[in-house]
């Protein structure tokens, strides 16, 4: 099977939250080099070559997002984004737990790599034991003197701090995470300007998920081609993929991007006895379902993109034949309602009536009408929202509507299928 | 296209077809008003910015997949915008039917209705039919928000205007939006009231009619009301207005669009909501006269033989210099004129407008516009806060400072605001000479109280280039009435030289037009005692004021709604004050009194209404007083800072807020709640060596005088040895202390904690 152990190396076998035990097993060597051998630009260039993409969910070109800053002399910081409440994602904070040490070297590299002097890490508040056990790394690290003031005596200064968030899903949103971070409302600000350009305290600043920082470790370690040379075209290295649902052994599976979807099912134990799939939403609880005929397609960002969905977090779950589909789509546009900060009308008005409308259909009081409206006003309101959670409510509906009608009209209550009156009314003879 | 070469600085593109050409940076919002095109906003607010919520500015940008928001979305040269076409339509019906899926629709009991964007955009863009088939969600209505405005959760269409007009403008950040979702609400912060100088200005800017006044509430319908452009008179700012009036009743007041010159399109909670008084049943109808003690109503032509039989006798028997008048700072140009212009025919000459604190008005000749001061580099307060004295040009210093990056230097005998060290002139004429020379444009804010501080200012100021004074005058036209001759000339007596006089028994016939100096004088008891030894008092004003109270005749006057004729702002604006109200019955303006009076005299020539204008016009377009600052001509002893005695104790300073209540808005009791608590304020060492906090009440024994229940404010900017009291305030002991006063802290209830005042 074709797990690897790139990122997870090494967990469940030793402690890696053990200062000493990382260290003995080269930890904190490539902070070392880069500081004292290496040019920020350098870093930059290796993170560049390494085809490395965003593992937060955009998918974005690191190197790439890194050049957007402007030679400007403000200062400029690095934020990683550990607020990780996308539904189905479960990988940051195993990182942030099992393997502290290797996230802080990841963001010690990458704020190097933007010539940052000053980190932070935004610790999603639920993460109470994982945000004690990095600050302990921290401290550690600190002492060492692998950060603070002229670290390793070459005149680089470089300041960690952690935050931690309060419970919202809405804060992993890079800009609502920088609002929060600065003590404002966690509400995502109006771009542009893009954080590049005014970010964090107005000044130019890089958000990148932990995953994507931590890979920073291993392609200084051994190379940008060493990374570039796994994945397919626009897919290089690896990822680890939190699989979920219908599936025997759920779990993180680290594996080269491009292994197809089959075998992750595969790694992951398989379907449970006697079941067949119905579906796999491949990307986060933001992702559009992909169906049976994908299964021999490999897991990237382009094939799935062109699957209509997309690799996102690398949230992959499962769904087989016992699934109610309409109690999955309520329960994921509950969850954007319940999310949605509020600030712009399509997302907080629309989530809303979907929900609501939605919750009728869990309960078979559908109405004939709302099939169409539910199709009319989750499409019409995706891309006149503010940030992408507003555009994240209907792919996964969508999807299942389509492609299992039957399950819906089932939840149609009868006495609206004779009436002709207005909806209105239909709805209030319950 | 045109052959002339084009502007690096403006962009070319089509809207609707139309080939419009603007500065770089516009944004789409603005560039379609230059082709007509309205495009639809709720949170966008040119003074606001763009927000980016409400997303119901849609519209098409060719080459642009989705659908982009006018308003964040700047041009750009070969632009092809739409904003009307299929595709926008349903984008923008989509904002318009989410809008209404948990909108009340109370439009019938709304005070919005008919002036609502949500109405109007609903009928322009919406679809005109539902598909919610389910109950609407239900959130808190009718939430009494704080003094001044009412809060509909249900609904508020979450555009933050309101929310940001609190930040960016009034930069009180009081409002916030809490909670998400769905759920959210507008709301303080701190869930306490809602409450500082500016809060209806909230009420202008929400779209819909979420923030109502508690003022209007109910009261009317906007095609009902009768609208008269005119100019605040409750400060020395001048904002423009508009006055609303149903049926002879003014409503409410609203602020001219935008870009005023002067308001910057904002009004201040006192010029929008003391309205009130103009129909209360308090006003005095009849002309008084006192006999035997008590006050008897009389006609007017008795009043006017009275008061002219008064002066005729006092001039005859004592000469003119046993006559006096004071006033103009609250009348309009025109009777400041003709006040100066009647008594100076009869030979009188002790004449003042000064009857409060103000010593001085017009900054003279470098006075400065607003617009210059919003761009200054350094802007140096002298004296009580603008805020208190001028509150919506302390917008602008907002502004200056918050977004223009003026350093913002306080110079205060007495009260500090928080966070803001006070200085000695000396070490603020350093920190000007300090800045780089290219910025240098320096704003002096005075209050035109203290005139020793005055003249210290006056002297390091001497040198600064570009410096632009600004006056605070307590008095609406107390700019006017100085230019209208309302001062004495050499060898008359002043306002405080008239009192000495008549406290020795030299004053006969004083003559006060809309001023109470038993309230507001710095030195009341004084005041008080003078005012009890003139024969014969005459006190025209619309209520029966503390110092009406002592008059021997009381004259009952129009407001300035009531009457026509023009103002002097602070800055030197002549502006029109226009009639909006009739007023009561037998109400007379004070010029109409003063043509009343002369009739009594026919060795004086009255001026025909044009040569009067002529006149005015004349004085108001004469060059400004040219010696400024601290001037000789104040030659009286005014009172300065008081000088420290030895005994223990805290120096007394008492200061004034806009509140305070004391004049017009004493009458009305919607507004009442607005009124200041009465504050001691002190420094916080002080605070440490009393054990108090904020919030803790007091009584001070200054000089005999008990002063009950203070509430504490602990201000850290605040020098030691000072406790600064709230003035103004009608029937608190404060108003009646005498200058120098020293204060012991007598009796002390603590707060639970420490309460924000
Ligand atoms: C609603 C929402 C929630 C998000 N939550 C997260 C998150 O929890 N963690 C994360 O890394 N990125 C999250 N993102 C993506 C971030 O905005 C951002 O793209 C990412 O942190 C960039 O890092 P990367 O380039 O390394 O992927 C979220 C985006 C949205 C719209
Ligand atoms: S799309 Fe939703 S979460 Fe994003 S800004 Fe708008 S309301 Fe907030
Ligand atoms: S109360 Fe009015 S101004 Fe404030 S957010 Fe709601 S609609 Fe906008
Ligand atoms: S600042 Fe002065 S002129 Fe302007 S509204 Fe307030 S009281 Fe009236
Ligand atoms: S006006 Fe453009 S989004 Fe509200």
């Amino acid at each position: 099977m074709p797990v690897t152990k790139v990122l997870t190396a090494g967990i469940g076998e030793v402690d890696l939250r053990d200062f000493t035990v990382y260290r003995d097993r080269g930890g904190y060597k490539q902070w070392e080099r880069a500081v004292r051998e290496l040019q920020p630009a350098q870093v930059l260039e290796l993170a560049d070559r390494s085809g490395l993409r965003g593992r937060g969910g955009a998918g974005f070109p690191t190197g790439k997002k890194w050049s957007f800053l402007p030679n400007d002399n403000k200062p400029r910081y690095l934020v990683c984004n550990c607020d990780e409440a996308e539904p189905g994602t479960f990988k940051d904070h195993m990182l942030l737990e099992q393997t502290p040490h290797l996230v802080l070297e990841g963001i010690l590299l990458g704020a190097y790599g933007i010539a940052s002097h000053h980190a932070f890490i935004y610790i999603r508040g639920e993460f109470k034991r994982g945000f004690e056990i990095f600050s302990k790394a921290l401290d550690e690290a600190r002492a060492a003197g692998l950060l603070g003031k002229n670290i390793f005596g070459t005149g680089y200064d470089l300041e960690v701090t952690v935050h931690r968030g309060a419970g919202a899903y809405i804060c992993g949103e890079e800009t609502g995470l920088l609002n929060s971070l600065e003590g404002k409302r966690g509400e995502p600000r109006l771009k542009p300007p893009f954080p590049a350009i005014a970010g964090l305290y107005g000044m130019p600043t890089v958000v990148n998920n932990v995953e994507t920082l931590a890979y920073l470790v291993p392609i200084l370690e051994k190379g940008a081609e060493w990374f570039a040379a796994v994945g397919t075209e626009r897919s290089k290295g690896y990822k680890i993929i939190s699989i979920s649902g219908h599936v025997r052994k759920p779990g993180n599976y680290e594996v080269a991007l491009g292994t197809t979807v089959r075998e992750l099912i595969e790694i992951a134990g398989g379907l449970r006895e006697g079941r067949t799939l119905k579906a796999v939403q491949p990307g986060g609880g933001s992702s559009a379902c992909i169906f049976d005929e994908h299964l021999d397609w490999p897991y990237d960002y382009e094939s799935m993109a062109k699957a209509g969905s997309m690799l996102g977090s690398g949230a992959f779950v499962v769904f087989d034949d016992t699934t109610d589909f309409v109690k999955c789509a309520f329960n994921l546009v509950r969850f954007f309602a319940h999310e949605s900060c509020g600030q712009c009308t399509p997302c907080r008005e629309g989530g809303h009536w979907l929900e609501t409308v939605l919750h009728r259909f869990v309960e078979g009081r559908g109405l004939r009408s709302d099939l169409e409206m539910i199709r009319r006003v989750s499409s019409t309101i995706t891309g006149l929202n503010l940030c992408a959670l507003g555009d994240s409510i209907e792919p996964f509906l969508k999807s299942v509507i389509n492609r299992f009608p039957e399950q819906f009209e089932a939840r149609i209550d009868a006495r609206s299928l004779q009436q002709n009156g207005s909806p209105a009314m239909a709805a209030s003879a319950r | 296209m045109s052959s002339t070469p084009t502007q690096p600085d403006l962009v070319h593109l089509t809207i609707d077809g139309v080939a419009v050409e603007v500065p770089k940076g516009t944004l789409i919002v603005e560039a379609a008003k230059t082709v007509k095109q309205e495009i639809p906003v709720y949170c966008y607010h040119p003074k606001l910015g763009p927000a980016g919520l409400c997303r119901v500015c849609l519209v098409e940008v060719e080459g642009m997949p989705k659908l982009q928001i006018g308003c964040n979305t700047p041009v750009s040269d070969g632009m092809v915008v739409h904003t009307q076409n299929a595709k926008v339509d349903t984008g923008r019906s989509m904002i318009l039917e989410l809008l209404l899926v948990n909108h009340p629709l109370d439009c019938p009991i709304c005070d919005k209705g008919g002036e609502c964007d949500l109405q109007d955009y609903a009928m322009a863009y919406g679809r005109g039919s539902s598909d919610v088939a389910d109950a609407k969600t239900s959130k808190p209505k009718g939430v009494d928000l704080g003094p001044t405005i009412v809060l509909d959760e249900e609904r508020c269409v979450v555009c933050q205007r309101c929310v940001r007009f609190d930040d960016i403008i009034a930069q009180e950040n009081q409002l916030v939006l809490k909670d998400r979702g769905a759920r959210d609400i507008i709301a303080t912060a701190t869930g306490e009231p809602y409450r500082h100088n500016f809060t209806g200005n909230v009420t202008e800017i929400c779209p819909v009619g979420a923030l109502t006044s508690k003022t209007y509430r109910f009261k009317s319908r906007p095609w009902d009301l009768q609208r008269t452009q005119t100019s605040c008179t409750q400060c020395a700012v001048g904002c423009q207005q508009m006055v609303d009036v149903r049926s002879g009743t003014p409503l409410r007041t609203m602020s001219v669009e935008s870009d005023d010159a002067i308001s910057d399109g904002w009004l201040c909670d006192r010029g929008r909501y003391n309205i009130g008084f103009y129909a209360s049943p308090e006003r005095i109808t009849q002309p008084l006269y006192r006999k035997d003690g008590e006050f008897h109503q009389i006609g007017w032509d008795d009043a006017f033989s009275l008061w002219a039989k008064a002066i005729k006798s006092s001039i005859a028997a004592n000469g003119a210099a046993s006559v006096g008048a004071i006033g103009g700072g609250r009348l309009t140009n025109e009777e400041a004129f003709f006040l100066q212009y009647l008594f100076r025919a009869l030979g009188v000459e002790n004449l003042d407008w000064r009857a409060g604190t103000q010593r001085q008005a017009g900054p003279g000749a470098s006075g400065g516009t607003y617009a210059e001061l919003e761009r200054a580099d350094a802007i140096v307060i002298a004296g009580e806060s603008p805020a208190e004295r001028a509150p919506v040009m302390d917008l602008r210093i907002r502004k200056a400072v918050a977004r223009n990056g003026a350093t913002l230097i306080r110079i205060a005998p007495a009260e500090g605001t928080p966070n803001v060290a006070c200085i000695d002139v000396a070490t603020v004429a350093q920190a000007i000479e300090a800045m780089p020379s290219g910025a240098k444009r320096v704003a002096l804010v005075w209050d035109g109280v203290d005139l020793q501080l005055g003249a210290e200012l006056a002297k390091a100021a001497s040198g600064w280039a570009g410096l632009r004074t600004y006056v605070t005058g307590e008095q609406a036209n107390a700019r006017g009435a100085e230019t209208m001759g309302m001062l004495p000339r050499e060898g008359a007596m002043d306002t405080l030289a008239m009192f000495a006089a008549a406290r020795e028994g030299r004053l006969d016939v004083l003559s006060l037009f809309g001023v109470n100096p038993v309230l507001h004088a710095s030195d009341a008891a004084p005041t008080r005692a003078a005012l009890e030894r003139i024969p014969f008092l005459v006190v025209s004003d619309l209520f029966m004021t503390e110092t009406a109270a002592m008059a021997t005749l009381v004259l009952p006057a129009k407001g300035a709604f009531e009457k026509g004729g023009t103002t002097t702002n602070l800055t030197g604006d002549v502006l029109p004050v226009n009639q909006s109200l009739q007023a009561p019955e037998s109400a007379l303006s004070d010029f109409e009194m003063l043509i009343g009076l002369a009739q009594h005299f026919d060795e004086v020539a009255l001026p025909t209404s044009e040569e009067l204008d002529e006149r005015v016009i004349g004085l108001c377009a004469k060059p400004p007083v040219a010696d400024g600052f601290g001037a000789g001509r104040y030659a009286s002893a005014a009172p300065s800072r008081p000088a420290p005695r030895p005994s223990d104790g805290l120096a007394v300073v008492v200061h004034s807020a806009v509140f305070a209540g004391g004049g017009t808005s004493a009458h009305d009791e919607r507004i009442a709640s607005l009124r200041p608590l009465p504050h001691a304020s002190l420094g916080a060492q002080d605070a440490a060596l009393y054990g108090l906090q904020s919030g803790d009440r007091i009584d001070l024994e200054c000089d005999g005088v008990l002063l009950r229940d203070m509430v504490v404010a602990v201000r850290p900017g605040m020098r030691p040895g000072i406790v600064a009291l709230t003035g103004g305030l009608p029937g608190r002991a404060a108003n009646s202390l005498s200058a120098g006063a020293r204060a012991r802290v007598v009796n002390v209830r603590k707060a639970a904690a420490p309460v924000g005042v």
